[in-house]
């Protein structure tokens, strides 16, 4: 019954703020309205009872949202949620696109011929997910994982037109390293 | 859930625990100016506490121009409630309010929080230095962030559990994890001093830019929003205490009081390196994080990892 | 009324002090902050903090008007104390306390004060150049409200404008209250390539020697990315037409290259007059992208009317300026026990305790010498070489970084407070301060600027930077 309730009370939140990302008129707004509506995402998440990708989701949005007011920073400059703005674009495909993608989704959820409960749930039911998820293919997913973070790291060596000449000198040997803002490792 | 052997209190505790989490942010705001006091040569200090609290309170609340008022109130205060709901997953001794089988991810989450609470109140005001402030702690953060959490990995793999107790537990008849991982330990502090907004880590309150995200901040929101870094910090160092201190383990008193005991202990530390060490500046101290703390913690987690695997 | 009284008795045990310090009146400040200690006043670092605002020495045409805004910032309750010399800031805080405590008072004062922060109206002028106007900053010296503002909209547009603006106007206007440049203001596209050449007339010196390189090659790029930047904001351009008007009435900012190439927001902060450890009656007109100042403009408030004040004080009295000097510095690099012992080296110098000061400044040395992290913090911080002192003919004694500035400064007071004789005045002209900072990041501008020792008293006719 309460969990009930938790359920409905955290569905609306979720969807109300969900919404709000597109009718509020700053950016900051916009961003923190998507961050509670995954907060509410994550918490529906820990009445299924499973803790740990509840409380990583929440952790990982919310987390995101904050990386995101760097970007803003990066390419918005300092302050731009101060002049109210539109937060829509492109509205017709957005909004056939969101239509067709809700009732897709929707429907399948209705549509299927849901199975029933055989036996009973595992008692870590995160560690039986992870295994069904990944199986056998754990050495895999950590690799792809390592191989990301590589790829991420060097698409910014790449886009950066600053290179480690440009940094070390034509020879690599300077000392001092040459940038607009020295870091804290090499002085 | 879980059989880490805690007793699961009712709610009601929670005020009891929100009591114990005040008087020890109140403990560490009475040394840091007790602290800072004698640095100046001047006395007492310490009895100031309720002049402070007082002027707080008395003082009239303001907004500035075209200021984006619910995210920057929002701001503060979540930084005020978001300790307490750290301390719910800390046992102290036998008892615990929330026996959650993920307590180490838990810790994280509400840190994480902390990116947004100091942001939005650095936002909210709409005000340069208080603006340069918010973004001061998305840089620190980027840089303390992914050690703090491959710190936290390090007890969680000896232990081979999330769930807070369950670590404690597994030094009882063992070394505690700080000795044997302090590396980990060093970075665990460092990350509380982070989300804490504390000391070398308060570069985005500093005095350079006139407070930062705390500049335009008055009356019962800057009390609540500073309050609430003291809170943090008295969280991070009650967490430090079954995550690395062996939980309630010592000998003689109850292990509740030996809980009690190492976090004013590991409080008392914080305060006082406050002094000794200077800023953290944020643009240097991002190499630091990534190019020093990110490998020695990394390091330090595959250390636990190969003894935790070779031991069996 | 019980309540009440206690709360406001409580209350006055640990009020916070805005320190406004009219140039020349250093010594009313240190009997101030000495006085402060005493009652466990502590100091407030912005007026939203404040409940005193103290101001030391007779503030001139220039600074009233900013005391009067950083007044009516304060929230309240509210006291305005003024100490014209250092012998009348004991009866001044006595005043002070007892006004604190008068709480009908301040709720008079609460009810007629301006119930919304406003910005004042001269800073809002909208005359069809709002957005280009960045008067309301220029002016505001303390005044948080006002710096921010943002041109959401419209980048490709209005990119090139504001180049212009930004090199005819900030960088050569002579009088930084007149900002009402309409002639920048037509929409054509501006020659990239001549603002790369102003741009960088001043910090060629700083580490942008990179950017300089790619010069006219990478505005085109530039174009592209405030473009793409406007498609990707999702902004709706169509209904913007009055760009010219913000919330508050707050000037828009306008875009520029930052040093990476891209398209960024400048902002506009004055860094002074009245700043926490910075020297009194400097004012840096800075233009931020982050809080990476591009660009910056010195001036000294009210400068005309300090001419006549010596800068050559007794030997004691210089020696105890540098020690301020370093203790805030010090204060800056957030190392507080350090500041404190600086602090406490000045005072015994300023009684003329030479014993006592020696002492202090020797533990201080050995100290400073022994952290490791305080020399991390400062190494690095504006470092200049043999051919920077010559290209902005700076003393031998400004050689190195901020580290070392900060030990020969105090090997200097050790050796004259020794009886080595005068120390020579070897200070830098504040007027060559924007060539120095220009480039750096807001913290580590600070530093920089708390690192050199700036004669802030015209010997001469006080010029432009």
């Amino acid at each position: 019954m309460l969990i009930g309730i938790a359920f409905w009370v955290l569905a609306v939140i979720a969807v109300a703020t969900g919404l709000a990302v597109f009718v509020v008129n700053s950016m900051a707004r916009a961003t923190y309205a998507l961050a509670v509506s995954f907060i509410a995402v994550g918490v529906q998440i820990l009445l299924l009872q499973q803790n740990y990708l509840g409380l990583i989701t929440i952790l990982m949005m919310v987390m995101e949202m904050a990386v995101m007011a760097v970007y803003m920073v990066m390419f918005m400059g300092m302050n731009p949620a101060l002049m109210p703005m539109d937060m829509t674009h492109g509205k017709k495909t957005a909004i056939a696109t969101s239509v067709g993608v809700f009732v897709l989704l929707a429907g399948g959820a209705l549509l299927i011929p849901w199975p029933q409960r055989r036996g009973s749930p595992p008692a870590d039911l995160t560690h039986a997910l992870g295994l069904e998820i990944m199986g056998e293919k754990m050495l895999v997913m950590a690799v792809v994982g390592a191989v990301m973070v590589a790829t991420i790291v060097a698409g910014v060596v790449l886009a950066s037109h600053r290179t480690r000449y440009d940094r070390f000198g034509d020879d690599l040997r300077h000392r001092r390293v040459n940038d607009a803002q020295p870091g804290g490792g090499k002085q | 859930m879980t059989d880490s052997g805690l007793v699961t209190v009712s709610a009601g505790w929670a005020v009891v625990a929100g009591a114990i989490l005040c008087s020890l942010a109140v403990f560490a705001i009475a040394l840091d100016t007790g602290l800072t006091a004698r640095a100046q040569g001047a006395r007492g200090g310490w009895t100031t506490i309720a002049g402070r609290f007082a002027r707080l309170l008395r003082q009239r609340r303001r907004t500035t121009v075209a200021a984006d008022t619910m995210l920057w109130r929002a701001g503060g205060v979540g930084m005020f409630i978001g300790a307490f709901f750290m301390v719910a997953v800390i046992p102290l001794g036998q008892w615990t309010l929330a026996d959650l089988d993920v307590g180490v991810v838990w810790l994280n989450t509400i840190d994480v929080l902390v990116w947004a609470l100091v942001w939005l109140t650095g936002w909210g005001a709409n005000s340069t230095y208080s603006l340069i402030g918010g973004y001061r702690f998305l840089a620190h953060g980027l840089a303390y962030e992914l050690p703090l959490m491959f710190a936290l990995v390090a007890p969680a793999i000896a232990a081979g559990s999330l769930n807070v107790g369950a670590v404690a537990a597994a030094q009882d008849d063992d070394l505690w994890f700080v000795v044997w991982m302090p590396v980990a330990f060093l970075i665990y502090l460092i990350g509380v001093m982070g989300f804490s907004v504390w000391g070398p880590f308060a570069a985005a309150v500093a005095t350079d830019i006139t407070g930062g995200a705390g500049t335009e901040l008055s009356a019962v929101d800057r009390l609540v929003f500073h309050a609430g870094r003291y809170l943090f910090l008295a969280a991070g160092a009650a967490f430090s205490v079954p995550l690395f201190l062996g939980g309630g383990a010592g000998p003689w008193l109850p292990d509740w009081t030996w809980v009690l005991i190492k976090t004013l202990a590991v409080l008392a530390v914080l305060v006082w390196s406050r002094r000794k060490i200077p800023l953290m500046r944020p643009d240097r101290f991002m190499t630091i994080g990534w190019t020093l703390l990110l490998p020695a913690i990394v390091v330090q987690d595959l250390v636990v990892s190969v003894l935790v695997v070779w031991k069996g | 009324m019980g309540m009440t009284a206690i709360i406001a008795k409580l209350a006055v045990r640990a009020v916070r002090v805005l320190i406004v310090e009219v140039p020349g009146q250093w010594l009313t400040r240190v009997e101030l902050e000495d006085q402060m200690l005493r009652r466990g006043w502590r100091r407030a670092w912005a007026p939203a903090d404040a409940d005193v605002l103290a101001v030391c020495g007779t503030p001139g045409p220039e600074l009233t008007p900013l005391v009067d805004r950083l007044w009516e910032q304060m929230p309240g309750p509210r006291v305005r104390a003024n100490m014209c010399s250092s012998s009348t800031v004991s009866s001044a805080l006595n005043d002070a306390a007892t006004l604190y405590v008068d709480t009908d008072q301040h709720a008079k004062d609460a009810r007629e004060r301006a119930q919304e922060p406003q910005i004042p109206h001269d800073d809002m002028d909208h005359s069809g150049h709002g957005s280009h106007d960045h008067s309301g900053m220029e002016d505001s010296g303390h005044d948080h409200m006002s710096h921010s503002g943002h041109d959401g909209m419209d980048h490709d547009n209005h990119t090139g404008m504001h180049h212009n603006g930004h090199g005819e106007i900030d960088h050569s206007g002579a009088d930084h209250m007149n900002h009402s440049g309409n002639d920048s203001m037509d929409h054509d596209e501006v020659d990239h390539d001549s603002h790369a050449d102003m741009h960088h007339n001043g910090d060629d010196h700083m580490d942008h020697s990179g950017h300089n390189g790619h010069g006219g090659m990478d505005h085109s790029g530039l174009e592209d990315s405030g473009h793409d930047h406007s498609g990707h904001g999702g902004m709706d351009h169509s209904g913007h037409g009055g760009m010219d008007m913000s919330p508050g009435g707050i000037p828009l900012a306008q875009g520029g290259p930052d040093r990476d190439g891209l398209e960024m927001d400048v902002l506009h902060l004055p860094l002074g007059p009245v700043l926490a450890y910075w020297p009194a009656g400097l004012v840096l007109d800075c233009t931020l992208q982050g809080d990476v100042v591009v660009d910056s403009e010195a001036s000294i408030v009210d400068g005309r009317d300090h001419e006549h004040s010596l800068h050559v004080f007794a030997p004691d009295l210089r020696a105890a300026l540098l020690c301020d000097n370093v203790m805030a510095l010090l204060a800056l690099a957030g190392a507080d026990d350090l500041a404190a012992r600086a602090r406490q080296a000045r005072d015994c110098l300023l009684r003329g305790d030479h014993t006592a000061a020696l002492d202090r400044l020797e533990r201080l040395i050995r100290t400073i010498r022994r952290s490791w992290l305080l020399r991390w913090s400062l190494q690095g911080v504006l470092v200049l070489e043999q051919v920077d002192l010559h290209r902005h003919s700076l003393p031998a004694s400004c050689r190195g970084d901020a580290y070392d500035r900060m030990l020969r400064t105090l090997a200097r007071i050790q050796a004259a407070v020794g009886g080595a004789g005068p120390m020579i005045d070897d200070d830098v002209s504040w007027q060559v301060l924007p060539n120095l900072v220009t480039g750096l990041e807001l913290a580590t501008l600070r530093l920089a600027v708390a690192s050199v020792n700036l004669r802030l008293h015209p010997t001469t006719q006080g010029g432009k930077a």
